[in-house]
């Protein structure tokens, strides 16, 4: 004894119900995605949603930059195909913006990968055996001196202007959060690299010493990837002496 | 019994497409959110209405549009103002419930009873 009516009552709820339950394991899915745990209290709730929101933004606006930075790729490469000098000018540009660390390169390098060490086995100051700033940076330096032309920590590309910097319990570069295991890329010639790095007393060896996971890797390829420098180069200040 | 089919079929249908759907930005969650409790409300004002035989589609369909976009406009306004003023519209759609609830539940006791105390009458009839 099925009315019209009824059935079209049962059609429009169940409709409702498939928005509902549609919208419900949608929004399940968005806060299982976004959130690690509940905190405790409301203001901490309220500063992981607002990261969230910055962190969306930052993503949106980041892709839009990549983007127009295409473009202007495309377009510089359009007006330099027109006549011999651009074209030139066109080259100059991308040496020096491969100079400066403006482009993602490869080539054949060495990879060392520092690690905190396992605070279960070792024993002693905590102090010891995980990796300070000034570690990266020491590692950082025996690359350059060994003539690196590129390096990279944790896809941080090092640029003439970076800072190394330690920020309470992380450290910063290029202004950037990393964390350990810190993986540091270099391009360069592979045995030159790998020889300032794992020379007896060493900073490499030193560090090993105190409890700190070293791996040091030879890539002789041309399998290492550094990206580009994600910052804006300004000079406000200085100004050329004619 | 084909209304609670519907509800039950289209409570699986969703689930299946929820959890298949791209997830949104966090951005709009708490929009959605409040969407989902306005429209969990007329979900429940619906069946309570059928119970009570006095079910319209128009209030419904409408009320199901009006009162999510109500609570989604009350949410951006709070968010602007710095009020949580959604706190406001989930208190009324959950009391809301609560009553839909109520009238569902008295309505199927009754039936319930009913029937009980007729089987009664019928074995008294029959000794």
């Amino acid at each position: 004894m099925l009315k019209q009516g009824k059935i079209n009552i049962a059609i429009i709820l169940g409709i409702m119900c498939l928005f509902l339950t549609f919208g419900i394991f949608l929004q399940i899915k968005t806060v299982k995605n976004s959130t690690t745990g509940v905190g405790k209290t409301q203001i901490e709730n309220e500063l992981r949603d607002n990261v969230l929101r910055w962190k969306e933004k930052y993503d949106n606006l980041y892709s839009k930059s990549e983007k127009k930075e295409k473009e202007l790729e495309n377009l510089r490469q359009e007006a330099s195909n027109s006549d011999e000098t651009s074209k030139n000018l066109s080259s100059e540009l991308e040496k020096y913006n491969s100079l400066l660390g403006l482009t993602d390169v490869e080539g054949p390098g060495i990879i060392v990968t520092l690690n905190d060490g396992d605070s279960s086995i070792m024993k002693g100051s905590a102090t010891n055996y995980i990796v300070h700033d000034g570690d990266l940076l020491e590692i950082v330096n025996e690359l350059k001196n060994a003539g690196a032309e590129a390096i990279s920590i944790n896809g941080q590309r090092i640029i003439s202007r970076t800072g190394i910097e330690c920020v309470g319990n992380v450290i910063t570069v290029n202004g950037e959060k990393v964390g350990a295991p810190f993986v540091i890329k270099s391009i360069g010639l592979t045995s030159k690299l790998y020889g300032a790095i794992a020379r007896p007393m060493g900073y490499a060896e030193l560090l090993e010493n105190y409890g700190v996971q070293v791996k040091i890797e030879q890539v002789d390829k041309n399998t290492i990837k550094i990206p580009k420098y994600e910052g804006i180069y300004k000079f406000d200040f200085a100004s050329n002496i004619e | 019994m084909i209304i609670y089919l519907a509800i039950f079929l289209g409570c699986i249908i969703g689930a299946i497409l929820g959890v298949n759907a791209p997830v949104i930005s966090y951005t709009y969650s708490s929009y959605l959110s409040i969407a989902i409790i306005a429209a969990l409300d007329t979900v429940f004002g619906g069946i309570a209405s059928v119970v009570k035989k006095n079910f319209d589609l128009k209030i419904f369909l409408s009320g199901f549009f009006g009162n999510s976009i109500l609570a989604i406009a009350l949410t951006y306004l709070g968010n602007k103002l710095n009020v949580d003023i959604y706190l406001a519209a989930i208190i009324v759609f959950v009391g809301r419930m609560f009553n839909n609830l109520g009238i569902i539940r008295r309505y199927y006791i009754d039936r319930c009873v009913n029937i009980i105390e007729s089987r009664k009458n019928k074995k008294q009839e029959n000794k």
